[in-house]
């Protein structure tokens, strides 16, 4: 009889079986993530919805009051892209730490080593969907009550969809710099200097056509802003509200004579397509990069 | 040597780790100009075969940087071998299923209740939260934790951490246990309840493979020793005539060391 080796699995296939295997253990991570994020706190689960709460109404007092910016429903559009960006930028940057931060375990227990980061990245993902539970809950119940709200549109079929491309480029984003961190932890200062600045160059506090529209650069080579569309995250956000809001013209965020009866650009479906394409690519790759990483993780210096 | 008498096979098996140097960039670009390897090799294991009948404690004894530990985590599937092969398996032929005993205390969270942590650890040992439910009150029991055990770990002394650990991995029906010096936890009294246990997972057929320095504890608890000395298998056998042979080693070691 063959020996059978104790090996761990070298396919992608293997590896996501080997997965399954210890989903209870991904389970209690989780939960232990949950548990933990919160604990000796008096409000607990509602700190995961004040902040962008607060950086909504910080926002939309200096976009519209400061700014001037005059778009109705400002709040809908704003936190429609805080919620997604918020997902993004703390489950890579919470993921970056996680290998480290579990070094001891992994050092003495065998188990799947993309538990841990996958556990902070579903752990996030679960607030990410709280958010956007109050987000619906906000603007098709209560606010229809003051006169606001926003309309039922049938595209809201896609949104399932983009959450899960968005986790998918979270997950495969979170496993690269979890990996990358346990052996040059300058990981962490260049996510929150790139993090930091992304906020501003991403869409989320303006629709992405007023890239398109205010800078005569992009006007003139439209393929920049194409570039910038299959950026996954900029393109998810704008699915979001895309799929989420009635389209609105750019002279509602910028009162500019240039952009006065400019129309809202229409829903570029391929671009779209293209940035998911990327997103599975980046999803396939960041976990290529764990697997080759893993076992290293105990030997580095 | 068949699978159905043998718990453990293992075959050539070697490790080799590289050594990395923290070093400066500057350091690391003269070094690509003047051709030389950043890595250096070393090899912790050179082709150690050798394999445990069902049933079997096995003492793995030798000097600090013999390749004990090493051989252990590779067992215990921490590491990632260079070559050989590792077979384990349970009386049916099925993997076998193993409890690590290499810290005890590694795979707990201070900041959950020793409840909660029960069944995290034992996820990690690959069993589900019905499994360890079902185990719950005797893990308590012999971790002699009472009405502690729905208190945060952070608030437990060390003896109490280290007692639940050991607890909950052989609560967790191993065919194989690993241990790692990790014998000696707790007072005399919860060491004698260790030993005791050790002597009823012995007297259930379960194989154990424990590393120690202290030979006392290898008389008590072993019937085979095997010596690694820098990486290879210097002697295996019966454990009076290794246990000689390695006294008779070390004290020779001593001497050279003392005057050199």
């Amino acid at each position: 009889m063959p020996l059978r080796d104790n090996e761990p699995p070298v396919t992608m296939r293997g590896e996501l079986r080997e997965l399954w295997k210890f989903r209870e253990l991904l389970k209690m991570l989780v939960t232990r993530e949950l548990k933990i994020r919160y604990k000796n706190s008096v409000l607990g689960f509602v700190w995961s919805i004040i902040p962008p709460l607060m950086q909504v109404l910080v926002f939309t007092f200096l976009l519209r009051n400061v700014l001037g910016v005059p778009a109705k429903n400002f709040s809908a559009y704003l936190l429609s892209g805080i919620i997604p960006w918020t997902f993004f930028s703390t489950g890579i940057q919470d993921a970056s730490q996680s290998i480290v931060i579990n070094y001891t375990m992994i050092r003495k227990i065998y188990m799947p080593r993309e538990a841990i980061p996958l556990a902070n990245v579903i752990s996030n993902g679960v607030h990410f969907l709280l958010g956007w539970l109050v987000y619906f809950v906000a603007f098709y119940v209560v606010a229809p009550f003051f006169h606001g709200g926003i309309p039922f549109l049938p595209t809201l079929i896609f949104f399932p969809f983009v959450v899960v491309m968005e986790t998918l480029l979270v997950t495969g984003c979170a496993l690269f710099v979890a990996a990358l961190n346990v052996f040059y932890e300058d990981v962490k200062f260049i996510l929150q200097t790139v993090f930091n600045l992304a906020f501003f160059i991403m869409p989320v506090l303006y629709p992405s056509d007023q890239i398109y529209y205010t800078s005569s650069l992009v006007r003139k080579h439209p393929w920049i802003f194409t570039l910038y569309m299959l950026n996954p995250i900029a393109a998810f956000i704008n699915a979001f509200r895309h799929f989420i809001l009635q389209p609105i013209g750019p002279s509602s965020f910028n009162q500019s004579p240039r952009l006065i009866g400019k129309p809202p650009l229409p829903f570029d479906w391929v671009t779209f397509g293209g940035a998911c394409l990327i997103t599975v690519l980046i999803a396939w790759g960041g976990y290529t990069y764990f697997n080759y990483r893993k076992w290293q993780f105990v030997e580095r210096p | 040597m068949t699978s159905a008498e043998n718990a453990i096979i293992v075959q050539n098996l070697h490790k080799h780790f590289r050594i990395r140097y923290r070093t400066h960039l500057k350091t690391r670009m003269l070094n690509i100009l003047k051709r030389q390897p950043p890595l250096q090799e070393f090899t912790a294991l050179h082709n150690v075969s050798f394999s445990v009948p069902r049933g079997q404690t096995v003492a793995v004894i030798g000097r600090n940087g013999s390749g004990k530990s090493t051989l252990l985590c590779l067992l215990a599937r921490v590491y990632r071998k260079t070559g050989g092969i590792i077979q384990m398996s349970a009386e049916d032929g099925s993997p076998a299923r193993i409890a690590p005993l290499l810290d005890l205390s590694a795979g707990f969270h201070l900041d959950l209740t020793g409840a909660e942590n029960i069944l995290f650890y034992g996820a990690v040992l690959g069993n589900t939260a019905r499994e360890m439910r079902a185990c719950f009150d005797s893990i308590v029991e012999f971790a002699e934790l009472g009405s502690k055990v729905d208190t945060h770990l952070r608030n437990w002394n060390e003896g109490a951490r280290l007692r639940l650990g050991f607890s909950i991995a052989v609560h967790t029906n191993p065919d194989i246990l690993l241990v790692d010096e990790v014998l000696a936890v707790g007072d005399e009294a919860f060491q004698a309840k260790c030993y005791a246990y050790i002597r009823k997972m012995q007297s259930l057929g379960k194989t154990i493979v424990f590393v120690t320095h202290d030979l006392r504890t290898v008389e008590r608890v072993a019937q085979r020793v095997i010596w690694l000395n820098q990486g290879n298998i210097q002697m295996d056998g019966d454990v009076g005539e290794v246990l000689q042979a390695y006294r008779v080693f070390s004290a020779g070691a001593a001497f050279t060391d003392g005057i050199s």
